[in-house]
């Protein structure tokens, strides 16, 4: 469990992160999704008392991190693959980090098995790719058994099997009941992983609502059809209030309508139908819509959104 | 796991022995930490070597009072500067090496008490730099000492303050060392901390040339230099004198950078 309450970070004039106040729950993924330099990693910082708020707080398991006693117990969390001292093996690294919180050493082996690092083990992490790193980093996240987790841009770097191996671990993790907060900037991805969002851009939270109602909130839906009068079946939809373009291979995109009154339409006229697909609405979509006017997500349009949770 | 129930608050000296466990699996773990043992033990040595040699070319230049106040002790264990350069920067880099990777939030983030992180790598350092340096010590002392036998110079072990000269000379390279982390988290990266610490420890053979005496004694590498030495000899502090001046060195560099490690964001 994270709470923020009006969480803000100024660097100078700058304001990295702006008033958040947000709840990362337990039993599901939550996704922190913004575009590079939106004041993901600035938050994740502060969530974890590295960086101390300009003004606001964040709790974690109800303490202010810096008050948890053995951290890595409660909280783990992949900051930066890379940030890490290559002179070490990656059981040396997770050693070290196993001493500072009195966790067993025995530890070290089952999370470099879960990470499938084993063999690797004893190598020096200089030489570690960006996706063994990735994994590393992740078998230190999850070093302490922790109840949260914590990762910032955890598929940087992976190949496919490794993204399909870190999505099934954050819901699993999820599944648990551990809460799980993920922050990326690739939208595919956390429509595929995350089961609620928390989506930020300049710093302020704009959104905070489950994935689908995200998604069916800021974009809409639209249905593909082919019929063997277009003409008939465009003036009957347009006169039912639907809008109609036309695409050059004879199909028409009809917004407005969903199908079964577009086929109750077609019908009422005798029109012949031969394609009727609804296209659901991205999770790629709604976020450009939702950010697409900055101005925007200042009046009270997202409001409601802002209240999802 | 258990979503509710956490662990029971450690006491602090729990938390202290925790830190000081981490930080030495951390400086043991680096294999560059062994090789810069070895690399003191070879430089050291070998400075002590090849000073006790030029003194001894030098013998039938000197008065019979040069011959008497010279310190064959001190003599033979020149390369505690070699040792307090090489070590001190190894203590540099056990800061320096986590703030320019990133690591150090790892490091802060498994440790959120700041500044127990830091007099634990003071101390870590501290505690490697003292038994390599008393090895070199001892080492420097051995040669050294059938290099001036054919002078009829040499000292054994057994002489009254041979002993604590290698002793105080370990324990002054481990100021050093405890200066080195505290420059380490002022400065946060390798190469100005190094370079500072370096001129902190040989400047006092340049620069202070140009010092008045009465100062020059006072700098950290003439301070290191007189806690190996037998004899007074002007210009030096008393060896116990060099040890509490450097301590007090120490002492306000892990200070100030305990105060900006702690307040300033990782």
């Amino acid at each position: 469990m994270i709470e923020a309450q009006h969480l803000t970070k100024r660097y100078g004039k700058t304001v990295a992160v702006d008033d958040a106040s947000f709840a990362v729950r337990p039993g599901r993924v939550t996704g922190f999704l913004g575009p590079n330099g939106a004041g993901k990693s600035t938050t994740m910082r502060m969530i974890l008392g590295l960086d101390t708020p300009s003004s606001g707080s964040v709790l974690v398991n109800g303490k202010p991190y810096r008050e948890l006693t053995d951290p890595l117990r409660s909280v783990g969390a992949l900051l930066d693959a890379k940030a890490i001292v290559g002179g070490r093996s990656a059981a040396s690294h997770l050693a070290w980090l196993a001493d500072s919180n009195g966790i067993a050493r025995s530890r070290v082996t089952e999370v470099l098995e879960l990470v499938g690092l084993s063999d690797v083990a004893g190598q020096r992490v200089g030489t570690f790719s960006l996706g063994m790193n990735q994994r590393l980093g992740i078998a230190a996240a999850l070093l302490g058994d922790p109840e949260t987790v914590m990762f910032d841009e955890p598929i940087n770097g992976l190949d496919p099997d490794g993204i399909l191996w870190i999505r099934n671990l954050m819901k699993s993790l999820a599944t648990q009941g551990r809460t799980v907060f993920l922050s990326s900037h690739l939208m595919s991805e956390m429509a595929q992983t995350a089961d609620h969002l928390l989506v930020i851009a300049r710093g302020r939270i704009i959104a905070d609502a489950s994935t689908d109602e995200f998604v069916s909130r800021n974009s809409t839906p639209c249905v593909r059809v082919r019929a063997l009068q277009p003409a008939d079946l465009a003036a009957a939809l347009t006169r039912r209030g639907a809008a109609v373009e036309r695409c050059p291979d004879g199909a028409m995109i009809v917004t407005g309508l969903d199908s079964a009154a577009i086929g109750g339409a077609a019908s009422a006229h005798d029109i012949t139908l031969f394609e009727l697909a609804t296209h659901g609405a991205s999770l790629e979509e709604a976020f450009f819509e939702l950010t697409r006017d900055e101005t925007d997500y200042h009046a009270g349009q997202l409001a409601g959104l802002s209240q999802g949770a | 796991m258990s979503a509710t129930a956490y662990p029971s608050a450690p006491a602090r000296a729990t938390v202290i022995s925790r830190t000081l466990k981490a930080e030495w699996t951390k400086l043991r773990t680096l294999p560059s930490t062994w090789r810069t043992a070895a690399l003191t033990l070879a430089l050291g040595v070998g400075f002590g070597v090849a000073v006790a040699f030029s003194e001894v070319s030098q013998w039938h230049t000197m008065t019979a009072q040069q011959r008497q106040v010279f310190d064959p002790t001190s003599a033979s264990m020149s390369g505690v500067m070699i040792a307090a350069v090489v070590l001190g920067a190894l203590a540099v880099r056990t800061v320096t090496a986590e703030y320019s990777t990133g690591m150090i939030r790892s490091t802060f983030g498994a440790m959120p008490a700041r500044r127990l992180v830091l007099a634990a790598k003071a101390a870590t350092a501290a505690a490697f730099a003292f038994p390599v340096t008393l090895l070199g010590n001892v080492a420097g002392f051995e040669l050294g000492q059938r290099i001036f036998a054919g002078q009829h110079a040499a000292v054994t072990i057994g002489h009254p303050g041979v002993v604590q000269a290698m002793v105080f000379g370990a324990v002054a390279v481990s100021l050093v060392a405890v200066i080195g982390v505290g420059i380490g988290g002022l400065i946060r990266h390798t190469a100005g901390a190094a370079t500072i610490l370096s001129l902190i420890i040989v400047g006092g053979l340049t620069v202070g040339q140009f010092l008045p005496a009465g100062w020059r004694q006072y700098m950290p590498g003439i301070a290191t230099q007189a806690a190996v030495t037998v004899h007074r000899s002007a210009g030096l502090l008393r060896p116990g004198t060099a040890l509490v001046v450097l301590a007090v060195y120490a002492a306000i560099a892990l200070g100030a950078a305990a105060m900006r490690v702690a307040h300033r964001d990782a």
